[in-house]
């Protein structure tokens, strides 16, 4: 279960200075859970995001964050990998000259050693790499090239949730995952992403459109505005927002707290 | 500097007015003991393969170095028409010395040497080697240079491609700490039309060293449909070293495909959180980016036993400073 408590966070801009984009936000979800976040472009959804997963340059002032009980605030990023905390990047990340095979057997490899785990000898990395990539339709040709170098825009996602079926994590953030995949390609990442819901893993699925949720079901949605959570409901949250429009359904809301 | 190296003559050291740009102070490496040294008679090694003389197997040509010694070296490569081989130059010593080399190549047509120069020289020596390479008609020239030694090296590349389907691949890798100084020169002149030319530079520099690149790709009138490239790069690991960067394009055909690009910087942040968000620690994280970094130009030796030689010696290096 994550917890997040009255979250202040801010960003260190390119001139030096701090800049508040997460203000005051408060988020709970429970494990087996699945919550969608759907807020208008700049509204803090992705520094969110990297703030959970302990990036430098994005600064908690005030506020909590727990896993399971765990602060996850005093730990480094490669500590949250370890408890469980994974994030599929909005815009994974090019690394030249690291083979992608090479990558995912360090990665799996570090993780298993901080978790106390025996490391993965080459025959069952083999095997765990093969299983994961085939049930995601990842060819062998893209398991040869360098991480995301040359990768299409729907390569790319499906390669962070290639990721996320091998690290076996307890929180998994979704940052726009959907964006850049054409519709089949949206079923396959969802598919995979089902095959991962289990009573002990819990999900924030940041999107904005519906389709995604027609495919992964969130129990909870919210809306997002000016750094934080404005509005909270079931599923149909998610058709009235694609119906209004984000402009008239927050105009309606501050409408609705006046009154 | 060029000059006045060759005529080694020590009272005419290269003063600031004879370099066009970055000036090497070789007068204050060397410091009064060296300068004031005899020479050594000329030491000299030549290779020499005949027309369509083929050899597989890499040789292995030692340059040593005793504290207290000036060599004056000469090391010529010769490959006749349609002759094959694989060069390694080693470079090793021990103490304060200089070495002045001059190095010639000379490729005939259709001719193919992979030269790959290690230099590992003592953390106190100098070292000013001038290579001129000519190059005729199809021959190939893979060379490669990786500097880990030396107190202050420069590498001055000279190469003329005077027949046409030349391809004259100059790679190298730099690996500077402490103060070391390493300066890479090249300028590479399409004489003949038809011919390729690749600069590939990678540098690391940590703590104040100090690293140089100047690569310059001349055009001749008449040299049209020339590939001409440049790329160096380099990671700063340290606040305090220093790259300086110029490669130049001189373009007097028409009909030709040249560009170039450098970048000097630290580490990206982006990949590093990348790695470290799927659980590599810091310190891992940075290990496999710089490799990698590294190996993109290893990757170009054709020999694969040389290359795992190399990368160990990579690896030898960042494990001792990234630690
Ligand atoms: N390093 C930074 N310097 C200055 N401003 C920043 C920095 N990083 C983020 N911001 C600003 O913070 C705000 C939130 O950005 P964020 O990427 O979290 O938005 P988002 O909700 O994910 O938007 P989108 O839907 O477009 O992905 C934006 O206004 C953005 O410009
Ligand atoms: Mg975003």
């Amino acid at each position: 279960m994550i917890n997040i408590n009255n979250l202040h966070a801010c960003v260190e801009t390119a001139d030096g200075e701090a800049k508040e984009i997460i203000k005051g936000l408060n988020l709970e979800i429970k494990s087996g859970e699945v919550h969608a976040i759907m807020g208008p472009n700049g509204v803090g959804k992705s520094t969110l995001s990297y703030v959970l997963s302990g990036r430098d340059g994005y600064n908690v002032t005030d506020g909590s964050v727990e896993l399971d009980g765990v602060d996850l605030l005093k730990l480094n990023p490669e500590e949250r990998a370890a408890l469980g905390v994974f994030l599929a990047f909005q815009y994974p990340v090019e690394i030249p000259g690291v083979n992608m095979n090479v990558f995912l057997k360090a990665a799996v490899n570090a993780l298993r050693k901080q978790r106390g785990e025996n490391e993965l000898d080459a025959l069952g990395m083999l095997k765990l790499i093969k299983g994961k990539s085939k049930e995601l339709g990842i060819s062998d040709d893209m398991m040869r090239r360098t991480v995301n170098v040359g990768f299409s825009g729907g390569e790319k996602k499906r390669n962070e949730i290639l990721q996320m079926a091998m690290l076996e994590p307890k929180f998994c953030i979704l940052d726009e995952t959907d964006s850049g995949l054409d519709i089949d390609a949206i079923k396959v990442v969802a598919d995979g992403v089902n095959k991962l819901r289990s009573p002990d893993r819990s999900f924030l699925v940041i999107t904005h459109y519906q389709r995604l949720l027609d495919y992964i079901k969130p129990d909870i949605v919210h809306v997002m505005a000016d750094g934080k959570i404005v509005k909270t409901g079931g599923p149909e949250l998610a058709l009235e927002l694609e119906e209004k429009g984000y402009a008239e359904f927050l105009k309606a809301e501050e409408q609705e707290k006046a009154a | 500097m060029t000059t006045c190296l060759r005529i080694l003559d020590r009272d005419a050291l290269p003063t600031p007015k004879d370099e066009q740009w970055k000036y090497t102070h070789l007068g204050r490496a060397l410091g009064a003991r060296l300068l004031n040294v005899q020479p050594l008679a000329q030491q000299q090694i030549l290779v020499h393969k005949t027309v369509g003389e083929i050899c597989k197997e890499p040789e292995k040509i030692v340059w040593k170095g005793e504290a207290g010694n000036h060599y004056q070296s000469r090391f010529e490569i010769v490959l006749e028409d349609g002759a094959q081989a694989t060069i390694v130059e080693f470079h090793e010593g021990e103490g304060a010395y200089w070495k002045n080399m001059s190095t010639e190549i000379v490729l005939g047509a259709n001719a193919r040497l992979n030269h790959i120069r290690i230099q590992k020289d003592s953390v106190d020596a100098v070292q000013t080697n001038m290579v001129h390479i000519s190059m005729e008609r199809d021959s190939h020239l893979n060379s490669f240079s990786i500097n880990l030694g030396g107190k202050l090296t420069r590498h001055d590349i000279h190469a003329v491609l005077n027949g046409s389907g030349a391809q004259c691949q100059l790679n190298g890798v730099n690996l500077l700490k402490g103060q070391q100084h390493g300066d890479t020169t090249i300028i590479v002149e399409h004489v003949a039309p038809h011919c390729v030319s690749n600069q590939f530079y990678r540098s690391l520099l940590d703590d104040k060293a100090h690293g140089v690149f100047q690569g310059k790709v001349h055009v001749h009138r008449g040299a049209q449909k020339t590939d001409g490239y440049q790329l160096a790069n380099t990671i700063l690991l340290s606040p305090m070293a220093k790259m300086a960067t110029k490669p130049e394009l001189e373009i007097y055909a028409d009909d030709v495909k040249c560009s170039h690009g450098t970048t000097t910087g630290a580490l990206d942040e982006e990949p590093l959180f990348y790695l470290r968000s799927r659980g590599l620690n810091e310190s891992q994280a940075r290990m496999l980016l710089i490799q990698a970094f590294i190996d993109e130009v290893i990757g170009k030796i054709t020999d694969s036993s040389i290359q795992t030689r190399i990368k160990d010696m990579v690896a030898e290096w960042l494990k001792k400073q990234l630690n």
